[in-house]
């Protein structure tokens, strides 16, 4: 029965030895930080995306949610760090609770109503009547805790978990359950799924995730305004990745993120005017070509993709 | 037939209302332990609506729905499922991503939940003959291969109850034959069954207990011999 983990567990163990070796040989640890963050920004999208098909254009509101629910419990609570983040998930996750109501949308309208939520959420935060919890749109500073290496080991933990977790559902009757639900909602019903339980718990692990990320995201960089851990550009380069590398798998994902993230960096800084131009045109090509991503290409060809 | 055992479902005065049309209105049925009940009725009739809000797909507005000594009144369809009903569709709704296998699985795991799941699963693709086909994909297969995994899904949950939605629709007679002797060998098993048809000799190989409904309510019980001689049946039949 644990065998079928097998191919998923290698792809988890090459990326941890991977992102372990690097630091010691490239020196640019903030690259390395944000690839892990997006990494597992992609996996965790592709809980609730590539297994219930629901699309949360407002993501980063889970992201931002971490970020600020870690800040707070740092600052005013005084919690170490490392609990910090694990609080940050559990606020993105109580977010991800008020929200479950909105599961019962479907398609563009759940899109829309999850991004407005989140810019919600994000008006809430830089509220300026709220600086003394918040500090409004002034931004959070968590210099006094800041340890890069620290964080940056953290962020990679997160990233395991998100990868176990995608690796969980792939090979699960519990992922089963999600995808039925995601083809069809009164057939997986009448299989015994309970469709509403299911894709809840769904969409909180989702909403963990990204609490963590956000949560892992500002420890490491240790000042941050509502702007940056609520900025759109959050979701919007998620869903790109996670649709260029294809979603339901664990190596979709980091397919996608890992070409195109190092692709950003590389071209998108030096010259963003092209990048902009070539990202258009990428997704224009995904969407008419490739739907369902780079991994598809194998799985056509009958590869079994982990 | 098992004419003398106890009530396993009971539905008294059921109404369904889409807007200010009543697609029920008022049902009764019953069905006791093991036995096959034919429903038949012009288009229109309300026996697919029947169908849905008993195994929870629509909710209904009035009256009730006793399955087992227990109400099943406007419960979820994964609760009606563990308790034992289910159903297969006239039109139907495979989850067309998903292999055979997994599709059966997803019954047996979730709506089950006894005994050994992949004996389970493989049972069931046995009695619908489609054990040799478990690693298609289910949209691949034939419209009337569908119906059949359908069918197949529903036996992995171990129903006490089937209701099957016009599962002869679009079937050749020699597929007809085939499936009636396959629905009574699951009859034997204690499975008891609304079966859903338009094609009343289809019914007749299944049962002599014919309900026949019109514009939403009960219009007769008996065999179709019966139902033959009954000037309203005729009527709304053949609209004389």
């Amino acid at each position: 029965m644990l065998r079928r983990y097998f191919p998923s567990l290698g792809v988890i163990l090459a990326i941890v030895a991977i992102l372990l070796c690097l630091p010691h040989f490239y020196s640019n640890q903030s690259f390395l930080f944000n690839m892990m963050l997006y990494l597992a920004l992609a996996e965790g999208l592709n809980i609730i995306y590539g297994f219930t098909g629901y699309l949360p254009f407002g993501y980063v509101g889970f992201f931002g949610a971490g970020a600020y629910g870690a800040a707070i419990a740092i600052t005013l609570l005084h919690i170490s760090p490392f609990f910090g983040v694990i609080i940050g998930g559990i606020a993105a996750v109580l977010i991800g609770i008020i929200l479950i109501p909105l599961l019962r949308l479907s398609g563009a309208y759940f899109a829309i109503a999850n991004l407005a939520a989140s810019q919600a959420l994000y008006f809430v935060v830089a509220n300026p009547s709220l600086e003394k919890i918040t500090q409004g749109p002034y931004g959070i500073d968590l210099s006094s805790v800041y340890n890069a290496d620290a964080s940056y080991y953290t962020m990679l933990g997160v990233l395991v978990f998100a990868m176990l977790l995608v690796a969980y559902m792939r090979n699960s009757n519990f992922g089963l359950s999600l995808l039925a639900i995601k083809e069809d909602q009164v057939t997986a019903s009448l299989a015994g799924v309970n469709v509403v339980k299911a894709r809840s718990i769904a969409w909180m692990l989702s909403a963990f995730v990204a609490g963590l990320s956000g949560a892992a995201f500002g420890w490491y960089t240790a000042v941050f305004y509502p702007s940056t851990v609520f900025s759109l550009d959050v979701s919007v380069f998620t869903i790109v990745f996670v649709l260029f590398g294809g979603i339901g798998t664990v190596a979709g994902p980091l397919v996608g993120t890992l070409i195109l993230y190092s692709m950003y960096n590389f071209i998108g800084i030096s010259t963003p005017q092209y990048f902009q131009l070539f990202y258009g045109l990428l997704i224009i090509v995904l969407v008419l070509f490739l739907p369902d991503g780079v991994a598809s290409i194998l799985q056509k060809g009958k590869v079994y993709v982990p | 037939m098992c004419p003398n055992g106890k009530h396993l479902l009971k539905v008294e005065g059921l109404v369904k209302k889409f807007g200010g049309f009543r697609a029920l209105n008022g049902v009764n049925i019953d069905v006791r332990e093991g036995q096959i009940v034919g429903l038949a009725g012009p288009n229109g009739s309300g026996k697919t609506t029947l169908i849905n809000v008993i195994s929870g797909v629509y909710r209904p507005d009035g009256g009730s729905v006793e399955f087992d000594g227990r109400s099943v009144y406007k419960l979820p369809s994964h609760k009606i499922v563990r308790m034992g009903i289910n159903r297969t569709f006239q039109v139907p709704k495979p989850l067309a991503g998903l292999t055979v296998w997994e599709n059966v699985k997803l019954g047996a795991v979730y709506g089950s939940r006894e005994g050994n799941r992949r004996e389970t699963v493989r049972q069931a693709l046995e009695i619908v003959q489609l054990h040799n086909m478990k690693d298609s994909v289910s949209a691949d297969l034939t419209f009337a291969q569908q119906k059949l995994l359908g069918l197949a899904t529903a036996l992995a949950t171990k129903p006490k109850m089937l209701l099957v939605d016009e599962i002869a629709a679009g079937l050749s007679h020699q597929e007809l034959l085939w499936i009636a002797e396959m629905l009574l060998r699951i009859q034997k098993t204690g499975v008891a069954m609304i079966v859903v048809e338009h094609h009343l000799g289809f019914i007749d190989t299944l049962t002599s207990d014919v309900v026949v409904m019109n514009a939403g309510a009960n219009l007769f019980r008996g065999s179709i011999q019966e139902a033959a001689q009954n000037d309203e049946v005729v009527e709304v039949f053949l609209g004389r």
